[in-house]
């Protein structure tokens, strides 16, 4: 969009009395490819293309979303939001709104998706196939996925802010199912990155899909756990969803705004155990959940959200900092120009302790480790959550024993974090993706291993 | 270019470009959502979006490809890259479905007087609703998920064959979620419904179910780990059932991604499951007169007192079984054909749910599920974090929180013992009444 309608519709916002207008306008390009059955099934590329108009009235959001992008019927679309508030345009004198363009520094993007043909990613999928089924007869399915997306972002507001920013993700995804009697089981691995086609290049398919296939084969033979409250010793990389969920969603101003987490006016306690301190980054070079500007237009940062147990930082957003009197922390983010932004997560971790895994395994007598975890989710106003354990093992007498399968991990959040009790040194982090009100967006959870004292473990 | 030209357009293109078989699926939506706190409009939201998918059939290899922009450059881009996309899968020989003459039918899925539901009446219910929330109970203290919302869509289905559907939905949405507070311990309730005409829209009683959803937990605490008859409330019957669909697909039995893989014609759960796949019922929200892939659709009951009765077809699924397809094919502009249930129908049991609560001395009530991420649709393993009431001699004597419910669908199925006569009021495409099974393991 070029910089004089970007003006002209800002300018109708502003005369419809709104204290802050802002454009955001995305092209984004999807390519994928799906190798199942030991076939090619599908090879998909589309193109989303959409404008969001954002007018703020004191801490009142009001957001429209379109997919054409005629200057008329943005202001048309303006008139009909500013028309909710039962205000009439008026002819104050102001000052036109001057858009000056901002460059931003990018993540070094090597090998643009949008100039390698599909075909390229097909050797990676066939490889992770052939990998994984040699691992075992039992092996009898594998779906990989390779796809990319590449979106060109426009943020234009009242305040002259003019920035482009090109963004690039890549992923992998990888789901081996192996079969014992009637018994299915399967394992999964699910790479992902913000880099070109360079990523696919780089990744060690046969050490991800050995990890998938072999996961799939243990849980496949694995007894249930007995369902109770145990000491849990989580393990690195995708643990850390716990913590995302249970503690990073409730500590976004989003939350925290409504009145609806257990962290409301907590800044500056202790709410944790002092061996706990968590981060939620937006700068990691190249990591899935980095960002080069937010969708507000703000630079990311590295942002303390808990230090040695002590509430430091929220995650805010402009309204979040309005409202909860906060700084902003450049985490609004966004599905895509649907939705308007709030405050987001982007790569959250816990810090890395001075304990060692095999002293967090023999401090317990019974108990669980969850090397593995799988999907879960949080009621952020009640901090009820509910995890899967997707490799899990008995710890009996100090060791780890045998494989255990059908395990979830619920309870509260602000709870459990007062129970971590060791923390190790082998962070790791990993790629997911968070579903809240603005959407689904790509970010990482990570963590060191951690011991918790007790939490409900459900199973037979 | 409106919905209708963009179609045109499209199938147009590919008929120049002699591609023998393909079909088209395009969309417009438009939707008012208005969200309030503190008797205050939080958030408006108002969207307009459109879309535009192809899939063709070029020596027997399927390339999908799809764009929002409703342009003559973005279509035929859209379609080159479908195009491309061909050459490099591998065959699918499947025959595209020829029009028919379809039932006359009106599913009555739209009803032009919701289009007269102005925004200020929009904010009008979702403040009083809030405000009455508030009022409902003096342990109520906060009301932060209240809102309101209006949608309509239209939608375009066509192929080369000469098949074309329009199918044209409104709806009016209202929900609120509510947290009651007792001690230290936080409860939410919610409810939300979806509404085919504007006075259905009753804001006193949507507060007061929220409400009462909110403080009934109040107090819950566990109870002891063992094993206990539970009956699934029809708040949570139709989540828990709705899960394990996928397992009934022909997609997933030709894939072996099923448990089910050779139960045809087989016993697999007890004699009062009954499941039917019904498109054609006036008013629920999946009804439709074809799939998504052009296919004319039936009801079905696909589960017969327990037994297996048919799988769930889509063309391809349908073309590697060697079985004509059911109707249950699905597909966005976006992706690829899917397989899907339009309406879920269990029938009605005899009994009333304090009858079923009843039949056993002791037993948990389940009204509420915390996430599903513990639930396998491969293994059919299911552990999941639930909350609701324990009960004795049918008294509902506490409520009970911090459980997980533990056991495999294909034993659950297996394990019920009867349904109540009675489905959940929302307006959803799933009607499952109360059932009762005879056991499975609580955590605690």
């Amino acid at each position: 969009m070029n910089e004089k309608i970007a003006s002209n519709v800002i300018e109708a916002g502003l005369d419809a009395k709104a204290d802050f207008v802002e454009l955001f306008i995305e092209e984004t390009r999807q390519s994928s490819v799906s190798f199942v059955d030991q076939k090619v099934e599908t090879v998909n590329a589309g193109t989303e293309f959409g404008i969001g108009i954002r007018l703020i009235f004191g801490t009142e959001v009001l957001y429209a979303s379109t997919s054409l992008e005629e200057e008329s019927h943005l202001i048309e679309l303006v008139r009909q939001l500013a028309k909710t508030r039962l205000n009439t345009p008026t002819e104050l004198k102001r000052e036109p709104v001057v858009l000056r363009q901002t460059t931003i520094p990018s993540q070094k993007i090597i090998l643009d998706p949008k100039k390698i043909s599909q075909e390229k990613k097909l050797p990676f999928l066939k490889l992770a196939d052939e990998i994984a089924r040699r691992e075992s007869e039992k092996i009898f399915q594998v779906n990989a996925r390779a796809f990319d997306v590449t979106s060109q972002v426009q943020i234009f507001n009242s305040e002259g802010l003019f920035v482009n920013d090109y963004r690039v993700l890549s992923r992998f995804s990888l789901s081996v199912s192996a079969r014992n009697g009637n018994e299915i089981y399967s394992g999964s691995e699910s790479p992902g990155a913000q880099m070109g086609f360079e990523f696919f290049e780089n990744l060690d398919i046969e050490s991800l899909a050995l990890s998938a296939a072999r996961r799939a084969l243990l849980m496949l033979d694995a007894s249930y756990i007995v369902g109770k409250k145990m000491p849990v010793i989580m393990g690195n990389g995708f643990g850390g969803v716990i913590f995302h969920e249970a503690c990073g969603h409730p500590l976004e101003t989003e939350a925290i705004r409504k009145k609806s987490s257990p962290f409301v006016g907590k800044l500056g306690e202790q709410i944790a155990n002092p061996c706990l301190t968590a981060i939620d980054d937006g700068t990691i070079p190249n990591s899935w959940g980095s960002i080069n500007i937010d969708d507000e237009g703000n630079l990311p940062e590295k942002t303390i959200l808990i230090e040695n147990g002590i509430l430091k930082n929220y995650l805010s957003d402009r309204i979040g900092a309005l409202e909860v009197g906060v700084r902003r922390t450049g985490s609004a983010r966004r599905e895509s120009y649907n939705y308007p932004p709030v405050a987001r997560m982007r790569n959250t971790y816990i810090a890395p302790g001075k304990d060692k895994l095999e002293d967090m395994i023999a401090s317990v007598e019974e108990g669980l480790y969850a090397k593995k975890m799988g999907g879960g989710s949080v009621n952020p106003a009640t901090g009820e959550f509910n995890f899967s354990v997707e490799e899990g093992y008995v710890i009996r007498n100090g060791k780890i024993a045998e494989p255990v399968r059908g395990a979830t991990l619920i309870g509260k959040g602000h709870e459990v974090i007062q129970k971590i009790s060791m923390v190790s040194d082998d962070l790791e982090i990993s790629a997911g993706m968070c579903g809240a009100s603005s959407g689904t967006i790509p970010v990482t959870v990570g963590q060191p291993s951690i011991k918790v004292d007790e939490i409900l473990v459900g199973g037979r | 270019m409106n919905l209708e030209q963009a179609s045109y357009f499209l199938l147009e293109e590919a008929k120049k470009r002699n591609i023998p078989q393909f079909d088209i699926v395009a969309g417009i939506s438009q939707s008012t959502a208005v969200e309030v706190f503190e008797g205050r409009v939080k958030n408006t939201e108002i969207s307009h979006g459109t879309g535009i998918g192809i899939r063709l059939f070029l020596d027997g290899r399927p390339g999908i490809s799809y764009t929002e922009r409703f342009t003559k450059d973005s279509i035929l881009q859209c379609l080159e890259d479908a195009i491309s996309n061909s050459k490099l899968t591998d065959t699918l020989e499947i025959e595209l479905p020829a029009p028919v003459e379809l039932p006359n039918i009106d599913l009555q899925i739209f009803n032009p007087e919701l289009e007269q539901t102005t925004f200020e009446e929009l904010v009008n219910y979702a403040v009083e609703m809030e405000e009455l929330g508030l009022k409902a109970d003096p342990r109520i203290e906060n009301a932060p998920y209240v809102g309101t919302s209006k949608s309509s869509g239209e939608a375009i289905f066509c192929n080369s064959k000469g098949v074309y559907y329009y199918r044209k939905s409104n709806s009016l949405s209202g929900w609120i979620g509510l947290t009651a507070k007792q001690g230290e311990q936080k409860k939410m309730g919610y409810y939300g419904n979806t509404f085919k005409s504007p006075g259905q829209l009753n804001t006193k009683y949507m507060a007061q179910k929220a409400a009462e959803r909110a403080t009934e937990l109040l107090g819950a605490e566990p109870i002891p780990s063992g094993k206990y008859p539970v009956v699934f409330s029809n708040r949570v019957s139709g989540s828990i059932l709705g899960m394990f669909l996928g397992a009934y697909t022909g997609e997933a039995i030709t894939k072996g991604q099923s448990r089910l893989v050779g139960k045809l014609e087989e016993k697999i759960a007890s004699d009062v499951f009954t499941m039917i796949c019904d498109p054609l019922v006036v008013g629920m929200p999946g009804s439709r007169l074809l799939d998504g892939e052009g296919v004319p659709t039936k009801r079905q009951e696909f589960v017969s007192k327990g037994v297996l009765i048919n799988y769930l077809q889509n063309l391809e699924s349908a073309k590697k079984m060697k079985v004509e397809p059911t109707g249950n094919g699905s597909r966005s502009y976006g992706g690829k054909a899917g397989t899907t249930v339009s309406n879920l129908i269990v029938p009605l049991g005899n009994y009333s749910l304090d009858e079923l609560l009843k039949m056993y001395s002791r037993c948990v009530l389940v009204t509420k599920l915390e996430g599903s991420s513990g639930c396998s649709t491969l293994s059919g393993d299911i552990s999941i974090g639930v909350q609701g009431f324990y009960c004795e001699k049918g008294e509902k004597t506490k409520p009970i929180d911090k459980i997980t419910l533990n056991t495999n669908y294909y034993d659950l199925i297996q394990n019920i013992e009867a349904f109540d006569n009675e489905y959940l009021d929302t307006y959803s495409s799933i009607k499952v009444p109360s059932f009762l099974i005879k056991e499975a393991y609580i955590a605690s």
